[in-house]
């Protein structure tokens, strides 16, 4: 009876183990990951927001080789025990693999080559964090919950965050009818405009803003998501409210100061210009970061009351 | 002997016609220029009756774009002009013998390194430009009187790799000196305004009128080494002159708009198949063929990737590079 009992035992034992990976299917296929993987290096910031909304700290982050680049609401729930694998665009294979990750979580524009390298380092799925908008976003957030293992508890998270969204959007949407607005970053060299079809631009258009970006003048819209803008381009879209994220003072938008041209845009004339933090607008994206930006949106609001 | 002057005549009339047609180019390329841009509705029509928004659209943000254009194709055709006579070999150009390359690392030293920022860019980019231009020119044996045309060429290219090689380093040190430094690798003029375009065409008269003067010598030195010193001008003098010219052109150019290949390769040999070998028609035929080109190039890069515009450098080689191919097979060119 004893030994009957231990090959059920056994058996059963044998049947958990071979049920704790489990399959996700990703931007690049499908791949079997470990139940409950507690070794995860992320290389794009989103995944460092999936993470951190259900409380797991990742071993390994492409932080472009910056910590401050991730931010204190991160570091508050992940803290900072984090190794650096090197920036985004050219994580460190050597750094990676040294940390004997047992999930990787990679992006489809940066890593999409890199995949059958990564996959030899630890199981890795990829997802579209740099291309996609909010709303794909966070349904990655879903699949990510369900690749670490804690669906019911990401869940719950995307519930809570969804419900947060929708009440900013009650407080934004009534004042933004009829308004357009455009997000652009500005380093000394250029100005970017996010369109329509970028992570801010859904985000602005949830919130119930219009556009003006339209490259043919009939409402056809932009297939980029980063548009290099001129001053005389940027004259036509012409929005309302302008929102810029400065990555260099002075910036390339400042040496526009005192043109014509500049100071007869509808925003520059109604001071409707504002300035927020180009990189929690521009490089992060998810839940906490989308949060974040609506807050932002609110108070930009607020001063034009 | 009647078919001499009948000779001279049927010349004169293809010379006449073709310093026509040139024109003709530089007013098509400039009002094409200046009709396109940033803002689909201020157009061609616009340029006759403009209102205030299209006034200051075309003063303040097309005008000085387009006459930076035509500047940096008389300032890049010349110097290609001026190196092409003095080295005696068609393959020479501010790009292929690194001066361009030299301009964009005296650039990259100014942004990285304090004690040359007090020089100034654009005495930066001359400096860097000439330097490259002696250093190509002393691999090739230019200056003890014996120009090696593989030697010069491979000279370049080894002194432009290297420049770059420099320049490309400089990206790795810090996020914002690599920002300022990603701008001198490609040839751009989107958003210039007028003071730059005033710093390169402040540049671009005295360079024909240094161009004419040193015509006389690029002829001589066309006769060969020994017939110029023969005839009073030593090669060397003229070795000399012709790279400070090419520098001071090709420096300031770059200073302003970022290294731009092939023009200064392309124009010359284009107007010597207009106008025959001799640079005192050269100079002027350069000057306006530049032009014609760089504004051409201009109103492209509006057109071709619209609504987003792209790098006048990278249109600049689209046009040039089929014509590099073409001398390259035809192989006469580099007799």
């Amino acid at each position: 009876m004893k030994r009957l009992i231990c090959a059920v035992a056994l058996m059963f034992g044998i049947l958990s183990t071979s049920a704790v990976a489990r399959d996700i299917a990703h931007e690049l296929g499908t791949t079997t990951v470990p139940d409950a993987p507690e070794r995860i290096v992320v290389l794009e910031f989103s995944f460092i927001d999936a993470l951190a909304s259900v409380g797991v700290a990742p071993v390994g982050i492409a932080d472009d080789n910056r910590r401050d680049r991730v931010i204190a609401e991160y570091t508050e729930i992940i803290g900072d025990e984090w190794v650096s694998v090197g920036t985004r665009k050219t994580p460190s294979l050597e750094v990676i693999a040294s940390l004997s990750p047992d999930l990787i979580i990679a992006d489809k524009n940066r890593h999409s080559e890199a995949f059958g390298t990564f996959s030899e380092i630890a199981p890795t799925i990829v997802l579209d964090s740099l291309g996609g908008d909010y709303h794909a976003s966070v349904e990655q957030m879903t699949i990510i919950g369900e690749a670490i293992g804690k669906p019911e508890e990401m869940a719950t998270r995307v519930a809570a965050h969804k419900a947060k969204m929708a009440d900013y959007v009650a407080q934004i949407k009534p004042k933004a009818a009829g308004v357009s607005a455009q997000f652009g970053v500005t380093n000394a060299n250029g100005l970017w405009l996010h369109s329509p079809v970028s992570y801010n631009g859904s985000l602005l258009e949830m919130f119930g803003f219009a556009s003006g970006m339209s490259p043919d003048g009939e409402g056809g819209l932009y297939e980029k998501t980063y548009v290099p803008t001129t001053l005389e381009q940027l004259s036509e879209v012409n929005p309302d409210i302008l929102i810029f994220g400065e990555y260099a003072d002075p910036s390339h938008v400042d040496s526009w100061s005192g043109e014509t041209l500049y100071e007869g845009l509808t925003a520059v004339e109604a001071g409707k210009v504002f300035n927020v933090t180009a990189h929690n607008w521009s490089r992060l994206r998810g839940m906490l970061a989308a949060e974040l930006t609506a807050a932002d949106i609110v108070e930009i609001m607020g001063k034009i009351e | 002997m009647k078919s001499v002057p009948a000779g001279n005549l049927r010349a004169g009339i293809v010379r006449g016609a073709s310093a026509a047609l040139l024109l003709g180019a530089v007013a098509v390329g400039a009002l094409w220029s200046l009709s396109t841009g940033g803002r689909s509705d201020v157009g061609f029509g616009d340029l006759f009756r403009p209102d205030d928004l299209a006034r200051t659209v075309l003063s303040d943000i097309r005008a000085p774009r387009t006459l930076a254009a035509a500047c940096l194709g008389i300032n890049l055709g010349i110097a290609g002009l001026a190196l092409q006579a003095i080295t005696r070999n068609p393959l020479a150009s501010p790009a292929i013998l690194g001066i361009n390359q030299g301009a964009a690392l005296g650039l990259a030293l100014a942004f990285v390194l304090p004690i040359f920022g007090a020089v100034g860019p654009e005495l930066m980019a001359i400096l860097g430009a000439f330097g490259a231009g002696v250093l190509t020119f002393a691999i090739a044996g230019g200056f003890g009187g014996r120009m090696d045309a593989m030697r010069l060429i491979l000279g370049g290219v080894a002194v432009g790799a290297f420049s770059y090689a420099v320049v490309r380093f400089t990206f790795t040190l810090e996020d914002d000196i690599a920002r300022s430094v990603v701008r001198w690798t490609v040839g751009d003029i989107t958003d210039i305004r007028w003071d730059a375009t005033l710093r390169l065409s402040a540049w671009s008269i005295p360079g024909i009128i240094a161009a004419m003067i040193l015509s006389q010598r690029f002829n001589l030195v066309a006769l060969g080494q020994d017939a110029a010193r023969g005839l009073g001008a030593d090669p060397r003098v003229t070795l000399l002159l012709g790279t400070v010219l090419a520098a001071v052109l090709a420096g300031v150019s770059v200073s302003v708009a970022g290294p731009i290949s092939f023009t200064g390769l392309v124009v010359p040999h284009l107007a010597r198949f207009l106008f025959g070998g001799d640079h005192r028609i050269l100079v002027p035929a350069v000057a306006g063929l530049g032009a014609a080109l760089m504004l051409l190039a201009d109103a492209l890069s509006k057109v071709l990737t619209a609504p987003i515009e792209a790098p006048i450098g990278a249109i600049a080689a689209l046009i040039g590079a089929p014509w590099f191919l073409w001398l390259a097979v035809r192989a006469k060119g580099f007799e």
